[in-house]
């Protein structure tokens, strides 16, 4: 018997390269690496998961009514893709450090997308990434796990350690992934308590995708669900629901969309500052923000967040009077 | 079988590896390596595998041809078929959006946009940004990382116009940048900085413009990919850390060391190159950071408190 990848490639040039399209049968008979002693059940399986595989690595089968099969040349091949040399660097560089990330869940799929585009890194010695610094094989893997789930909509369930050392098993409809500060986190109905929760993944330990009817959704997203409602800066997460304002300095207000990472309204002021309107839950928390970015962010309202930075500062300073 | 078990993945490996092989062609072993994002030897492996595939009825004339020694690879009989780039399948599309987005590429990027109306096949754009993001949104480094980028591969000077958050300040730079490092998201990049006539890393987010000069660098021989100064021979800060204080983590203070007292208190203690830095997180604890030591950073910790009180609004009628 010939290597199953030998097979696959056989497979694949074969029904490349046919000019009418082929039946199974036909596929089976023409020596591509089928096993001679299969019989017919078996053979169809193996079939069946060869097309998957083909058509995972982009190869478009088509199969018409008398179920003969033939690749679709328009939509298996790309077209031409001209790149200046900006962004011919921006994919190598990013490649060549996050294919070799192991906290980037989709690593493996991203070098073989660059190999398809020509355009393989060759670079890892000018650009490296880390994106998790603390268990990044778990968190990449996990991550992975968890796209996979929310693509073919399954259940998923583990083990979870929240903050105050806790531990309980989950089950939970992943509906969104999100990455923040080094860290991978799923936003997930909790099957448990019917609400959504966040999980940091590297809390979670046990993952596993619900193994039965791997082809069959257990669950719809809610409409209009969106990822980025989940993730928050820090000072979101709290108690407090209203409207901050946060002026940045003529100086700072280029740093405002930096810093604001598309949320709230920005609006910028005659003076050249700038007027940031953000949601906030938790005033400490808002206030400490614009200390740790500072200088040239400075909080207006509400009044428990300017009251909560001056109460603040002032003990900071007591306590560390000469 | 799944394009994730091994033999799926080889065989997309495989697939990836047939455009490179024309007719005629004598090719670098690695130089394909490079294009397929692989090593010499697992190149060699998939192409000796190569050569026992073909189209029926597997004649010489039908199979692929290679000779393959220890530096190319010589395309005697290119593959029958498939000899166009296939476009990427909606996981590898996945993959690259995804590694664009941590490069502060957000979806409606144009180069998103030409890559996946090129190359891509039955990716949903609209379900990715539902539910996926691998990067901060509206970060605004895309084009500073473009140009970085081709500064490294063209060894051009950039000038930088940067925020240095230590001390506050705002200048202009001439840098030869060497290498782009991310660590836990955030983009940074090595390079010798003519203004201070040394080695200088910098945060990407905090460079307001770069613009590629005309003028070329020599490169190094082997840039360095580390962001962290090496600690020895530092001052060290000693900082109380409350508990339900910000940043009690150690990994939010890079190269210290934790100690936690019987009775729950943290003590951190902290090498650092800037006492401003390490002032502005204590200023930052509003009370629940205390620099025990240095004097130094004590000073600072007084200067940020003081500067920021300064800038608070008297009342609630002067917002």
């Amino acid at each position: 018997m010939i290597d199953s990848s030998e097979r696959l490639v056989n497979l694949a040039l074969y029904l490349a390269s046919v000019r009418h399209a082929v039946t199974a049968e036909d596929c089976r008979a023409a020596g591509l690496g089928y096993p001679d002693d299969q019989d017919d059940a078996a053979f169809i399986r193996m079939f069946e998961r060869d097309k998957e595989a083909l058509r995972a690595a982009g190869i478009a089968i088509v199969v018409d009514e008398d179920e003969r099969y033939r690749v679709d040349p328009e939509a298996t091949f790309s077209t031409q893709v001209t790149l200046t040399a900006d962004e011919a660097a921006t994919l190598r560089t990013s490649a060549a450090a996050l294919s070799g990330d192991e906290s980037f869940p989709f690593a493996a799929d991203l070098s073989i997308a660059l190999a398809k585009l020509g355009q393989g890194s060759g670079a890892s010695s000018i650009a490296v990434s880390a994106l998790s610094d603390e268990d990044p094989h778990i968190q990449g893997s996990s991550a992975g796990i968890i796209a996979e789930a929310i693509a073919a909509r399954k259940l998923v369930s583990f083990d979870y350690t929240n903050a105050r050392g806790e531990s309980r098993h989950h089950e939970v409809a992943p509906y969104g992934l999100f990455f923040r500060e080094g860290r991978w986190y799923m936003v997930a109905l909790d099957t448990g308590i019917g609400r959504i929760r966040v999980y940091a993944l590297a809390r979670a330990a046990e993952l596993q995708t619900n193994p039965s009817s791997p082809k069959t959704p257990d669950f719809e997203r809610p409409r209009g669900f969106s990822v980025d409602d989940y993730s928050l800066l820090p000072f979101q997460y709290g108690p407090e629901e209203t409207e901050a304002v946060v002026r940045f300095s003529p100086e700072d207000a280029w740093r405002a969309q930096r810093l604001t990472g598309g949320r709230g309204t920005l609006e910028e002021q005659d003076d050249g500052s700038a007027l940031w309107r953000v949601a906030m839950g938790e005033p400490r928390a808002l206030a400490a923000w614009c200390i740790e970015n500072g200088p040239g962010i400075t909080p207006l309202e509400p009044d428990t967040v300017v009251m909560t930075a001056r109460l603040g500062l002032k003990e900071v300073l007591a306590r560390h009077d000469r | 079988m799944t394009a994730r078990t091994p033999t799926a993945s080889r065989a997309r490996r495989l697939l990836a590896l047939l455009p490179y092989l024309t007719q005629g062609a004598t090719i670098p072993l690695t130089k394909l390596a490079e294009n397929v994002s692989s090593t010499v030897p697992e190149v060699i492996r998939d192409l000796t595998t190569l050569t026992m595939c073909g189209v029926p009825p597997f004649t010489p004339d039908e199979m692929i041809d290679l000779a393959i020694d220890e530096e190319y690879v010589t395309v005697y009989a290119a593959p029958p078929a498939l000899d166009r780039p296939l476009r990427l399948s909606p996981r590898e599309a996945r993959a690259l959006v995804a590694a664009l987005e941590a490069t502060g590429h957000g979806s409606d990027d144009p180069l998103v946009a030409k890559l996946l109306d090129a190359a891509s096949s039955g990716f949903d754009l609209d379900d990715f940004v539902a539910t996926l993001r691998a990067g901060e949104k509206g970060v605004g480094i895309a084009g500073i990382y473009a140009t970085l980028a081709e500064a490294i591969d063209s060894h051009k000077k950039v000038r930088i116009a940067y925020f240095t958050a230590s001390r506050g300040s705002h200048s202009t730079r001439v840098i030869q940048p060497h290498s782009l490092v991310n660590e836990r998201g955030v983009w940074y990049v090595n390079a010798l900085c003519e203004n201070a006539e040394g080695p200088r890393t910098f945060r990407l987010d905090r460079i307001r413009d770069a613009v590629l000069t005309t003028e070329s660098f020599d490169a190094p021989p082997e840039a360095s990919t580390e962001i962290l100064p090496a600690t020895a021979g530092l001052p060290v800060a000693t900082l109380r850390l409350a508990p339900g204080a910000p940043h009690t983590e150690e990994r939010d203070w890079p190269g210290a060391t934790f100690t936690i007292k019987p009775n729950g208190a943290v003590f951190a203690d902290v090498p650092y190159v800037s006492a401003s830095w390490v002032a502005r997180r204590v200023a930052a604890g509003l009370g629940m950071i205390d620099a025990i030591s240095t004097d130094e950073v004590r000073a600072a910790v007084r200067q940020v408190a003081e500067a920021e009180l300064r800038e608070l609004p008297r009342s609630p009628a002067q917002a």
